[in-house]
C-alpha cells in the first residue's frame, strides 16, 4: 500500500536495494513504474539508492526509496545532505528486530529515535508512522506532500508486521490527498534565481531543476542563499536557522494523528505503528466491559505532535505508552509534554505486544512519571 | 584563439571571469579544471545543459569556479551516484539534454568505487574526471589507494608498500564505455575530455598530477614521470578502451519501457453481503517451505473475504526462502481486525515434521485450549496438549505439496467456519485449479 500511495502521490522515480522486510515495496515499484515509462531501478547499495533519488529529485521528479534499519544506517549521510540541500524525497523505513542484522523476518519498533534524531545539529526530520494498510496509503501520499511543500526529506516509519501482513481493505474508503508539487521559481520575476532564497526563515525557497533555465547551485556545505559555500557569515547562519524553522514554524500543517478520545477517561493509551493496532484491540475490549479509556495513534512522530498529545491527555491521570522495543524509546520524547502525569510503559522485543499486556497495564497502578 | 571562438558565436569560457583559483601554486588542479572548461568550449554546449557535480576535497571547490553551468557539490565519494540519479531522471523522464561531468579525487574514487563501477555498468551518460594526485591533500597529505609504491606521505613515512589501484582496469571489468588516462600537463588533455563528454554513455578520464604541498617532499617522482607508479611498472596513457557497441542506459530503458498511459488495475474481490463469519477465528497453518503453506493461507483469506469477512495473513519462515519450516497465521473476523497475532489458536494445521518442530519451538501447543481443532498428518507425534485432534494421512492422500491445503479443507469442513464451495470459486483462477478443485470435492465427499 506504500507503493500504491507513492504512485497516487505522483512518485516517478524509485531506487531500491533488497532488504527484508522492505523488499515488497521495491518489488511493487519495479512492477508498476516501468509500465508507464517511469523509473524503478536497482541500486548497488543503499547509499546509492538515496543518492539516485536525491539526484532525480533535483532534476525535478518525485522520488522514493525503501529500506530497513541496517540500510537506513547507511543512508544517514545522504539523508542529511537532502536536508541541507532542501531536497524533497521520501524514505520508507520498514523496521525489523535489531540491533545489527537482528531478525530479518521479525518485527520491531526500535528505530523511532534513530530516525527522529538522525540529523546532526538538532534538525527536525518529518516522520510518519502508519499502523495498517489504509494508513500506509494515506500517510504515504501525505509524506510526499510534506516533502514537496517544505522541500525536505520525509521518513515513513513502518515495520515488518504492518508492511508484510496481507489483509483485505476497502478501496472505496481510502482517502487520497491531492498531490502537491514543490513551488517552482517563476522566471518572470525581476530578481534572479537563488537556490536557497527566502524572505522569512519559515518560508520555503522556490525550486528550479538541474537542467532548467536557471543556473542552480546545489551544495551540502554550509552556504548562503545563493548556494555559495561559506563558513559562518550572518546569511549562512540565517540559512541554517531557516532549515529548522521552515519545519518547526509550519508544524500544524504536517501533523496527522488518529484520535479516539472519551470524555472523562482516567487513562489514555498512546502508541504508533503495529502496536497502535494492538492497542485498538485492547481499547475495544475494555470499552465493551464498560471502561472509559482514550486512545491516541501517533501517525506523526516528528515534528512532535505536542498539542494533540496534550489534548488527548486532557484530565487523564495515567498515560500508557506502548511500543515494541527494549526501553520505550518514544516515551522519552513525552517528558516535556506530560508534566507530572503517570506514565506506564508497555514494551517488548522479539514478538508483538499482546492486547492482554496492554489491558493489564491499564488496570495496574501507575509505575512512574514522565 | 579566443577571438576566433567569439567570431563563431561560441562561448569563450564557462569559468567565472573574476574568480581566482583556490589551489596551491603549481597544483595540477589548475590544468585539469582549465582543460574541462576548454572541452566544454570545444563542444559549444549550452551551459544550461551542463551539470558539474563535485566531490569532497580540493576538487570539491572546482564546481564553484564555473559561472553559468548547473553545479552540484555533494558528499565524499558519492558524487557519481548523485550525478547518476540526475542523469537517470534526465534521460528517461525528461528530454535527455544534460551532459553530466563529475569531478572527483583519488580519495573519493576509492571510497565511492562502487558508484563508479555502477555508473560504468549502467552506462549512464556521465563523464568522470578523476583528479589523481595520489594522496589526500586537503586533510593533510595522507596516502590513498592510488599512492604509488614507495610513495612518502604523512601516513606512509617510510614509503608505501601497497601497490596502487588500477582504476581503468577495474572499470574495464565493469564494461566502462570510454576509459582514458592522461597527465595534467598533456597538450591534448582538453581534447580527450571533450571526446569523453561527447561519448554517449559512461566515460572516465583519470588525470595524473602532483600535490605540490605534500607530494614533492620526500618523493623523487616528478611531473614528467607520473605514470611510473612502481619500479619497472609504467601505467598506460591515452584512450585505453572505447566500447561503441554499448547503448546509453536511458536509450535502452526507454526502448524496454516506453511511455504509456496507465491502465487501471482491477483485481478486486467484491465481497458478498453474507457476512457468515462473526466470531474471530485464528488459524495457524504449519508445514514445510515449498509445500504451499502460504498459498493455502492465501486461499483461506480470499475465501473469507469473498464471504464478506475481514482477514489477515502473516507468514513466517527461516531466513532462507525454500527450505525449513513455513508457517502462516490467518485471522478471520466479522468485525475489523486490529491485532493480527493469535494468542489462543482456534485451528492448528500441521502438515509436516518441520512445521511441527517449529510450532513446538514457538510454544503454540502451550496456548491451545479444549476447543482448539488440531489437524495433523497421521505420521506426526503431537505433544500432549489441549484440543480436539483430527489425524489424517494428509501427505499420502493429498501428496506432500497438497498436505497443507488438504488439512486446511478438512479443518474448514469440520469447523464449518466457511462453506467449502467458496474455495472452488477462489481456486478457479489458480494455475493448477483442476487438481485443487478435485481436492475440494474429495474433502466435501468425506463423511
Amino acid at each position: 500500500m506504500i507503493a500504491e500511495g507513492a504512485i497516487a502521490a505522483g512518485c516517478r522515480f524509485f531506487a531500491g536495494y533488497p532488504i527484508t522486510p522492505a523488499s515488497g515495496i521495491y518489488k511493487s515499484m519495479i512492477d508498476e513504474l516501468p509500465k508507464v515509462g517511469d523509473i524503478a531501478i536497482s541500486s548497488p547499495d543503499e547509499i546509492s539508492a538515496l543518492a539516485f533519488c536525491v539526484g532525480a529529485s533535483q532534476r525535478g521528479f518525485k522520488a522514493m526509496t525503501a529500506t530497513s534499519g541496517p540500510g537506513f544506517s547507511l543512508m544517514i549521510e545522504t539523508l542529511q545532505y537532502a536536508v541541507m540541500t532542501e531536497t524533497p524525497v521520501v524514505i520508507a523505513l520498514v523496521q525489523r528486530l535489531g540491533p545489527s542484522t537482528g531478525g530479518a523476518t521479525q518485527g520491531g519498533q526500535g528505530d523511532a529515535l534513530l530516525v527522529g534524531h538522525s540529523i546532526a545539529g538538532g534538525y527536525t526530520l518529518p516522520v510518519f508512522s502508519p499502523s495498517n494498510p489504509a494508513e500506509a496509503f494515506e500517510l504515504t501520499t501525505h509524506a510526499f506532500n510534506v516533502a514537496e511543500e517544505f522541500r525536505t526529506p520525509v521518513v515513513l516509519l513502518t515495520d515488518k508486521e504492518v508492511a508484510m501482513t496481507f489483509e483485505n481493505i476497502d478501496y472505496d474508503r481510502l482517502r487520497c490527498s491531492e498531490p502537491m508539487f514543490r513551488k517552482y521559481f517563476a522566471s518572470s520575476v525581476d530578481r534572479g534565481f537563488r537556490n536557497y532564497f527566502f524572505e522569512n526563515r519559515k518560508d520555503v525557497p522556490e525550486f528550479s531543476p538541474v537542467g532548467g533555465d536557471c543556473k542552480v547551485t546545489i551544495t551540502g556545505s554550509a552556504h548562503d542563499m545563493s548556494g555559495k559555500l561559506q563558513k559562518n557569515s550572518a546569511e549562512t547562519i540565517e540559512v541554517l536557522k531557516h532549515l529548522q524553522e521552515k519545519i518547526s514554524c509550519n508544524t500544524p500543517g504536517m501533523i496527522a494523528v488518529d484520535e479516539d478520545l472519551q470524555e472523562g477517561a482516567d487513562s489514555v493509551i498512546m502508541s504508533y505503528g503495529i502496536s497502535a493496532r494492538t492497542c485498538k484491540e485492547a481499547v475495544r475490549a475494555m470499552r465493551r466491559r464498560g471502561e472509559r479509556i482514550s486512545f491516541l495513534n501517533l501517525q506523526t512522530l516528528f515534528p512532535l505532535p505536542v498539542q494533540e498529545i496534550r489534548n488527548a491527555c486532557g484530565s487523564a491521570k495515567k498515560v500508557i505508552f506502548v511500543e515494541e522495543n527494549m526501553t520505550g524509546l518514544y516515551k522519552g520524547e513525552l517528558a516535556g509534554i506530560l508534566n507530572g502525569k503517570n506514565v506506564v510503559a508497555v514494551n517488548d522485543v522479539g514478538k508483538m505486544i499482546t492486547p492482554a499486556a496492554i489491558e493489564d497495564a491499564a488496570v495496574e497502578q501507575a509505575g512512574g512519571t514522565a | 584563439m579566443i577571438s576566433d571562438r567569439r567570431e563563431n558565436r561560441v562561448q569563450g569560457s564557462y569559468l567565472k571571469v573574476d574568480s581566482r583559483f583556490p589551489f596551491c601554486k603549481g597544483c595540477g588542479h589548475h590544468h585539469i579544471t582549465h582543460a574541462i572548461d576548454e572541452a566544454l568550449v570545444k563542444l559549444n554546449l549550452d551551459p544550461r545543459n551542463v551539470c558539474i557535480t563535485s566531490d569532497i576535497g580540493c576538487v570539491g571547490l572546482v564546481d564553484s569556479l564555473f559561472e553559468s553551468v548547473h553545479t552540484f557539490h555533494t558528499t565524499h565519494g558519492r558524487s557519481t551516484a548523485f550525478a547518476t540519479g540526475v542523469e537517470l531522471a534526465d534521460s528517461v523522464l525528461s528530454d535527455s539534454k544534460l551532459k553530466n561531468v563529475v569531478v572527483i579525487g583519488d580519495g573519493g574514487a576509492m571510497i565511492g568505487l562502487l558508484h563508479l563501477v555502477s555508473a560504468a555498468q549502467l552506462n549512464v551518460d556521465v563523464t568522470v574526471v578523476l583528479y589523481n594526485n595520489f594522496l589526500f591533500g586537503m586533510t593533510g597529505g595522507q596516502n590513498s589507494s592510488f599512492s604509488p609504491m614507495d610513495f612518502i606521505t604523512a601516513t606512509t613515512p617510510r614509503g608505501n608498500i601497497i601497490p596502487p589501484i588500477d582504476i581503468i582496469s577495474v572499470l574495464d571489468g565493469a564494461h566502462g564505455g570510454f576509459l582514458a588516462r592522461k597527465t595534467a600537463t598533456d597538450d591534448d588533455l582538453a581534447e580527450t575530455i571533450a571526446v569523453a563528454i561527447n561519448y554517449p554513455g559512461f566515460a572516465l578520464v583519470e588525470v595524473l598530477e602532483l600535490c605540490t604541498e605534500y607530494a614533492l617532499r620526500g618523493n623523487s617522482i616528478r611531473g614528467n614521470k607520473l605514470a611510473e607508479v612502481s619500479p619497472g611498472k609504467i601505467m598506460e596513457l591515452g584512450v585505453i578502451s572505447r566500447r561503441d557497441e554499448r547503448t546509453d542506459f536511458g536509450v535502452a530503458y526507454r526502448d524496454k519501457f516506453p511511455r504509456r498511459p496507465s491502465e487501471t488495475n482491477s483485481r478486486f474481490i467484491v465481497p458478498s453481503a453474507s457476512k457468515i463469519v462473526n466470531k474471530r477465528t485464528g488459524f495457524i497453518i504449519a508445514g514445510t517451505a515449498g509445500e504451499r503453506v502460504q498459498f493455502s493461507a492465501h486461499m483461506l483469506v480470499q475465501a473469507a473475504v469473498s464471504c464478506g469477512a475481514n482477514a489477515t495473513q502473516k507468514n513466517d519462515n527461516p531466513v532462507t526462502q525454500g527450505s525449513g519450516f513455513s508457517i502462516s497465521e490467518v485471522v478471520l473476523s466479522g468485525e475489523e481486525i486490529y491485532y493480527t497475532g493469535i494468542d489462543t489458536p482456534d485451528v492448528v494445521i500441521v502438515a509436516s515434521y518441520e512445521g511441527l518442530a517449529e510450532l513446538k519451538a514457538q510454544g503454540v501447543f502451550d496456548r491451545t485450549v479444549a476447543g482448539t481443532l488440531i489437524v495433523a498428518d497421521e505420521s506426526l507425534d503431537l505433544p500432549n496438549c489441549e484440543g480436539r485432534f483430527l489425524k489424517i494421512p494428509l501427505r499420502r492422500d493429498y501428496t506432500p505439496a497438497g498436505a497443507a491445503f488438504g488439512g486446511l479443507l478438512a479443518a474448514v469442513k469440520t469447523t464449518g467456519v466457511l462453506p467449502l464451495e467458496i474455495f472452488k470459486e477462489v481456486c478457479a483462477g489458480q494455475k493448477n485449479s483442476a487438481s485443487l478443485i478435485k481436492m475440494i470435492e474429495k474433502v466435501s465427499g468425506l463423511s
